[in-house]
């Protein structure tokens, strides 16, 4: 936890800039804000619109259901992707979700289900990687782009979206905002406030994928290769 | 109205036919239009190489050959812009660059004067065949020019434009680039053309004489049977 | 490897290029491709310009303090259990990264794409070294395992098929299959997990390191950052100095411009914020974390007119609007940066000596200028590296020199230049058949090896001019 040359380095940049170095420097005022634009004033059902259409685009399938029906709808989603072993992040939401008891009944059911615990230390990432499926929670879901924001913590690591074939969220409503503006702003102020941003932030927009050979799109290459979005409607 | 003709080096040498049909064009439209003899190169061929003193040295004399004028048109989009640049080029010779300031702010484009000064957007021509229009790179990117041309092409009776493929890519003129970079060049040529062939059109029509005089030679080259004209001599066609 | 690539020539590249059928169609629908991509992207929000004339205000104001939001960054990042190294070169930086390595006693190193780990040749540092180096970014792979410099700064390997491909899988890795782009794909896939899973140490590039925060902040596709970033113990971001931005809410605009402007997407699959080392509670992600912050000649360009050149995000818009790119490829610019930008950051960061050709390689349409997404200067800049190549670095031949000279007393002299109007007929004359020149002498060599040139008028406009108002003055 050093830093190693700085001033040197620092020094030499104010000379170049030909003034003594800056131990201040006001916020900018930029001339404008396009950014705001965007899906101004939007409800969150024109959201919801707009993310599933953005998500036609990003190969993503969009589920929709209620609160009561989500852990069936979390099982039809693995049965159309046929996987039965999921990892799954944990945490309060989780909890309160009912979600945990739901995964008992799977378990019951023959499905493999692994909830991310920090005291599981490797074997959380060890599974992950022979999972069929990853699960979590969006913190925040930009709209715009189809875009699902982690927060990685120790209940949420950051193989659960990364290591299985097929990547699973599930979208409270609530947490639609219309782009990434919004939650680089959240951010920003939490950082102001002395909130320090999570180790991870994750903004992910459906599955994998590269343009490297002859420009052919390649769906899932080392992410995963499949991705489905469950939006609940009264979360 | 009173103008002057900024005639460029290209058109003075090679295609009079452009100049002659720039002066008829304006006097039509009740300009009267003069020609100051001590008008030479805008520069560009030195300034685009990098020789800005070598270059400075004519653009003094364009400044001063235009000095007593209301307005200089002249037709060719990239000679224009370099007359537009003056000042920049300019701004640290005490004196110079104030001039070059008033050249610039008086002098257009010949399309960018018919439709923004003159509010002339249709010169009731007439002219029978099917064309396809390049809109060369500095008369749009730098300029600023593009619907001007479009409207008065537009409006010229028995015309016919066909749109040509990736109209704006760049001819591969590029002035000095040409000579010094000329088999890129004549890559970039030989696309050119074969997007114009592909159009089928009777006609080329430009704006500058440059690209003009590249897409042309390569043209004929290729034995292309389309006729390479300047946009004024389609606006004075009568 | 270094900014340079090769050691042919200009001219020899130059035909290579040309010469390359397969490369040049690969080009021409890869720009095909990026600029539809692009242009729909930017009509979608409708004021494409204002995002332009925010991007650019970002860039500025970051650069214009520069020190301020470095010192910030790597406040930041110590305070998140990083380590930070200022590298003034290459070579501090590769000294640093393979110090890290052997304290570390690490075999296996996994990188996610980067440029400027390839500008400081960190691969080979790496190897010298005794540390096996895996790149991931599918098409960085290709090449490293073909031995191939890239050709273009966001798809590396556009220059190769999909046989080739196949062929390079088989005869290193012993691929059996065919060259169908998703079972290419999936045997990196299963061979890379491996890599990942193994590696002792992850090294990154950096997008946008956000000073607010101290966080590096990755843009990518293919998921192969997030590998890098979340399975070995120890990571290494490695970033040019100037990719910073002072808070997240510049982050989040940058962001977007790139994705838009590289390849037409509103953002890619993975934007990845890192912020220093995992937490103690957390499972995966670094426990070591360093930053290594590259001047390696930036430093040079700032306070100059060039100083907009390091605005650049990397998204290559200026390289697939580029005309002379399409025609030529990435190899021939001779450079890991091709294209506009590396036309003009290349002869600042590596001298003009071996990159003298680079400004001309341009016909200053300014396609460049107009798809920069921070509206760099491009095409002006590479007019101003033309002026010092004539005349501070004196590069340019006599024979031009001469040219210039003849051409400043032509422009200035009406006289000569009348005289000139009069002549140019007769003195091309020998040359001239039929009103055209189809084989001409000096200058005109060039130009008539791929086209005709137009013989003078007879009579010259301002003859003409002259006549005419001699007629209407009788």
């Amino acid at each position: 936890m050093v830093v190693h040359n700085r001033e040197r380095f620092l020094d030499q940049l104010a000379e170049r800039l030909n003034r003594p170095r800056r131990t201040q420097v006001d916020a900018p005022v930029y001339s404008v804000q396009p950014q705001d634009r965007v899906f101004h004033g939007a409800t969150q059902d024109e959201l919801v619109h707009i993310l599933e259409e953005q998500c036609k685009v990003i190969h993503t399938d969009v589920i929709k259901t209620t609160s009561g029906e989500l852990a069936d709808s979390i099982r039809q989603v693995m049965d159309t992707y046929k996987v039965n072993r999921l990892v799954s992040a944990g945490g309060p939401r989780f909890d309160s979700s009912g979600l945990i008891d739901s995964y008992d009944d799977m378990r019951r059911d023959g499905y493999l289900v692994h909830v991310w615990e920090e005291e599981k230390g490797q074997e959380n990432v060890t599974f992950a990687e022979k999972a069929g499926a990853g699960i979590v929670f969006s913190d925040i879901t930009l709209a715009e782009s189809g875009t699902v924001t982690l927060f990685n913590d120790r209940f949420n690591g950051r193989s659960i979206s990364l290591l299985p074939e097929t990547f699973i969220a599930i979208i409270p409503k609530s947490t639609l905002v219309p782009r990434m503006t919004q939650a680089a702003r959240l951010i920003h102020e939490q950082e102001q406030k002395g909130v320090p941003v999570s180790s991870c932030v994750s903004f992910i927009s459906g599955p994998s994928n590269s343009a490297d050979i002859e420009m052919n799109l390649i769906v899932g290459v080392h992410g995963p290769v499949k991705a489905a979005y469950i939006v609940v409607d009264d979360l | 109205m009173k103008v002057s003709l900024f005639i460029t080096c290209l058109c003075d040498t090679i295609t009079p036919d452009v100049g002659k049909d720039t002066i008829q064009l304006l006097e039509r439209f009740g300009c009267e239009v003069d020609f100051p003899a001590a008008q030479t190169c805008c520069g560009q061929p030195a300034y685009n190489s990098g020789y800005k003193k070598e270059a400075s040295k004519g653009m003094k004399q364009m400044i001063q050959a235009f000095e007593n004028s209301d307005y200089v048109v002249g037709p060719s989009g990239s000679c224009v812009q370099m007359i537009k640049e003056y000042p920049s080029v300019l701004k640290e010779e005490p004196g110079w660059r104030e001039r070059a300031e008033m050249l610039a702010s008086k002098t257009y484009e010949l399309t960018q004067f018919l439709v923004d000064v003159l509010k002339v957007e249709d010169v009731k021509s007439t002219f029978k065949g099917t064309a396809t229009y390049h809109p060369s790179c500095h008369m749009t990117r730098l300029l600023g020019v593009s619907d001007a041309p479009r409207k008065l092409l537009e409006n010229v009776e028995g015309l016919t434009l066909i749109d040509l493929p990736e109209k704006e890519d760049c001819c591969g003129f590029g002035g000095t680039f040409a000579v010094k970079n000329a088999a890129i060049s004549g890559q970039m040529v030989q696309e050119k053309a074969d997007h114009i062939a592909s159009t089928k059109a009777d006609y080329l029509i430009g704006g500058d004489m440059g690209c003009l005089m590249n897409m042309g030679g390569c043209m004929r080259r290729n034995n292309q049977e389309a006729t390479v004209l300047h946009i004024a001599q389609v606006l004075n066609s009568q | 490897m270094s900014i340079r690539i090769g050691d042919k020539p200009y001219a020899d590249r130059i035909k290579d290029g040309i010469g390359n059928d397969f490369m040049r169609k690969a080009v021409s629908s890869a720009q095909g491709r990026f600029r539809t991509g692009r242009l729909k992207a930017a009509e979608e929000l409708g004021d494409w310009e204002d995002w332009r004339t925010l991007g650019e205000e970002i860039r500025h104001h970051t650069m214009e303090n520069l020190d301020y939001y470095l010192h910030q960054l790597s406040e930041q990042v110590e305070k998140r259990g990083g380590t930070v190294f200022f590298a003034q070169d290459a070579s501090e930086a590769n000294a640093y990264i393979q110090e890290v390595a052997r304290k570390k006693q690490a075999k296996k190193v996994v990188k996610s794409k980067s440029m400027v780990t390839e500008e400081i040749g960190l691969n080979k540092a790496l190897e010298e070294s005794g540390c096996e180096v895996v790149e991931s970014d599918l098409g960085e792979w290709i090449l490293q395992l073909d031995e191939d410099p890239p050709s273009h700064i966001v798809t590396p390997a556009l220059h190769k098929n999909k046989a080739q491909i196949r062929e390079t899988f088989a005869n290193k890795k012993g691929y059996t299959q065919t060259d169908d782009p998703f079972e290419l794909a999936a045997f990196a896939r299963e061979q890379l997990r491996e890599d990942f899973l193994n590696a002792d140490i992850g090294i990154t590039g950096c997008n946008f390191a956000v000073a607010e925060s101290g966080t590096a902040t990755l843009v990518t596709n293919e998921g192969n950052a997030r590998m890098v970033s979340t399975l070995p113990d120890t990571q290494i971001t490695v970033m040019g100095m100037e990719r910073i931005v002072p808070t997240w809410e510049e982050l989040e605009v940058l962001v977007s411009l790139l994705t838009r402007a590289a390849v037409g997407q509103k953002l890619t699959s993975y934007i990845t914020s890192l912020t220093g080392t995992r937490l103690d509670n957390e499972v995966d992600g670094p426990e070591d974390f360093h930053l290594v912050i590259v001047d390696n000649g930036r430093s040079k360009i700032i306070g100059t007119e060039f100083q907009s050149a390091l605005h650049c995000i990397r998204c290559a818009a200026c390289i697939n609007a580029c005309p002379v790119y399409r025609h030529v490829g990435g190899h021939s610019y001779g450079s890991i940066y091709p294209g506009p930008i590396g036309a003009v950051l290349t002869p600042l960061l590596d001298g003009y000596e071996d990159h003298k050709e680079l400004p001309y390689a341009s016909t200053l349409c300014a396609a460049c200028t107009e798809a920069c997404p921070v509206k760099i200067p491009l095409h002006e800049h590479l007019i101003r590296h033309r002026e010092i190549i004539v005349e501070q670095e004196h590069m340019t031949t006599k024979s031009e020199e001469i040219l210039m000279k003849g051409f400043a007393k032509w422009a200035s002299t009406p006289a000569a230049y009348q005289l000139s109007t009069k002549m140019a007929r007769t003195a091309l004359s020998p040359w001239t058949k039929g009103g055209h020149i189809e084989k001409g002498p000096g200058p005109l060599k060039g130009w008539t090896a791929e086209r005709d040139f137009p013989a003078p008028a007879k009579k010259s406009f301002r003859k003409w001019y002259q006549e005419r108002q001699k007629r209407r003055e009788d």
